[in-house]
């Protein structure tokens, strides 16, 4: 039978936080002109990466091979780290929406993520020796 | 059996016991390691306030209902643009018991070219101005030149880049250290620049009221009063000799933000106390419960030839390490959550918040994992004492 992994369930939670809430509350603000800043796109690659990582915690439980899948997703929460401000701009006002909200959000569900899959990798290639 | 390791491997045994009691001293470092770090942000942000303010009485357009959009301008960054004329600062400097008077011109740009968002530019003469080129001199040695901008730490602008303002391209030459006030989200300039910058909105069909020529254009003047001079009666002779022109006292501004800061600090500091007796007492409880649950494990520890104080020491460690976790695990939520959401925060509470230094913060960790490991302690005393006077003979008779 295989076992319950509390962490996957932990960053499924923590991943679909990140792409519901990229698309919603943590989200960057609308222009007033209907117009797309970058931060609009940094919002939207977020949504990709909190789903990717929904989908590996997914297959996490599921997959005899844990250790692997905790491994793959800390290049995705790495990714989830950097986009906001760093690969994609954000509005040049810190108190921007993108800049107070979405950044600082996103860096501590990818932080959050990012610690539990290298706990997750660890506990899982230990008890498989 | 290493009795030094027992604690250890007791809680680690016991995985979902543990597990509750770190989840609640976690909440507890938590809630006092965010709070103090947020009132001391709010006392230092007002103390920064005080500096920045810099003047007795600041003058402001009548027009303007100006003492409402000045403090939002000071505290929350909001825009603001009003206008009176040059020679309110002549009639200014002529008023008996004034030390120095500096004008600044504010202009609020449509929208930045990055994003939709307006910035505030003020425009000061950095040969008088007493306020804020201060400021500016920490980060630029040399006065601000032509199309040159200095920008407040919440404006993402890099030195050297050029940022356009009502398509002028200005340099910047300089970003300010934060203040935790609305003046971190504002560019300066000096009043040359500035005068351009008016042309160029009146170019783009922003008019400004009062007069056509925006060489004459000033918004708020900043006062020094003489030393010994009565603050009051210097307010109401500007009022009365500057037409046009309300004075307003930066101590009146000042206490009303102190009084907010205060009601904050208060609701925090209750908060704190109410989740602390609450904790304490749920602390108890769960090892008063325990004591139930572990007479027949010390009962038999006794019979191995532990002493009642080994006993007590070993409870007192658990407790101990559980509430060190818990610590840990708090301050490491409480940082995540306090500090990358600074401005929202700030934002939120729309009072002048600059986060402490971080010696500052370095006291208040280290000050909240000593207090939490002292109440798991001191929460587990009576237990440990009870624990520890266990009869074994007469305990595992009874469980037998």
């Amino acid at each position: 039978m295989k076992r319950f992994s509390i962490l996957s369930c932990v960053i499924l939670l923590l991943a679909a936080a990140l792409a519901v809430g990229s698309a919603t509350f943590l989200g960057p603000c609308v222009h007033e002109d209907g117009s797309f800043g970058s931060c609009h796109w940094a919002g939207q690659a977020l949504l990709g990466v909190g789903c990717a990582l929904a989908l590996q915690a997914l297959l996490a439980m599921a997959s005899r091979h844990r250790a692997g899948m905790f491994l793959g997703m800390i290049p995705t929460a790495l990714l989830g780290l950097f986009l906001p401000g760093t690969l994609v701009a954000l509005c040049r006002m810190d108190t921007m929406r993108c800049r107070a909200v979405m950044r600082p959000a996103s860096a501590v569900l990818c932080g959050a993520i990012l610690l539990l899959a290298l706990a997750g990798a660890l506990i899982e290639s230990r008890k498989g020796k | 059996m290493d009795r030094r390791s027992l604690p250890l491997k007791n809680l680690l045994r016991r995985s979902a016991r543990t597990a509750a009691l770190v989840l609640l001293t976690a909440f507890l470092a938590f809630s006092v390691f965010g709070g103090s770090v947020v009132v001391a942000s709010l006392q230092r942000g007002l103390g920064s306030l005080e500096s920045r303010l810099g003047a007795d009485i600041i003058l402001l357009p009548s027009s303007a209902q100006s003492k409402v959009s000045f403090e939002k301008l000071f505290l929350q960054g909001t825009t603001g643009a009003y206008y009176m004329d040059r020679a309110a600062l002549d009639r200014a400097l002529e008023c008996e018991g004034v030390e120095a008077a500096a004008a600044q011109t504010f202009l609020a740009t449509l929208k930045a070219d990055c994003c939709s968002t307006k910035i505030q530019v003020i425009g000061m003469d950095p040969e008088t101005d007493f306020t804020v080129q201060p400021w500016i001199a920490q980060s630029y040695g040399t006065p601000l030149g032509e199309m040159d901008v200095a920008v407040g730490s919440k404006v993402e602008a890099a030195i050297g880049e050029s940022i356009r303002i009502y398509d002028e391209n200005c340099k910047v030459v300089a970003r300010l250290a934060p203040t935790g006030t609305g003046l971190d989200t504002a560019v300066y300039c000096n009043m040359e620049t500035m005068r351009l910058l008016l042309k160029a909105a009146e170019n783009k069909g922003v008019s400004h009221p009062i007069t056509s020529d925006s060489d004459d254009l000033i918004s708020a003047i900043y006062v020094k009063v003489q030393d010994g001079a009565d603050i009051d009666k210097v307010n109401s002779r500007l009022t009365g000799h500057v037409r046009g022109a309300t004075a307003v006292r930066t101590r009146s501004m000042l206490t009303q933000v102190s009084d907010s800061l205060a009601a904050v600090s208060r609701t925090v500091t209750a908060l704190i106390a109410a989740v602390w007796a609450l904790s304490f007492v749920i602390l108890l409880i769960a090892f008063a419960m325990m004591a139930g649950e572990r007479r027949r494990e010390f009962a038999v520890l006794r019979l191995i030839g532990m002493s009642r104080r080994m006993l007590s020491h070993m409870m007192l460690a658990e407790s101990a390490l559980a509430s060190l976790a818990g610590g840990v695990a708090g301050l490491a939520l409480g940082a995540a959550l306090v500090f990358p959401f600074t401005t929202l925060i700030e934002t939120s509470l729309a009072l002048p918040y600059l986060t402490p230094s971080a010696g500052t913060i370095a006291l208040f960790a280290c000050g909240t994992l000593a207090v939490t490991v002292l109440v798991g302690a001191a929460a587990s005393a009576w237990t440990a004492w009870r624990l520890s006077r266990v009869d074994p003979g007469t305990t595992l008779r009874e469980g037998a």
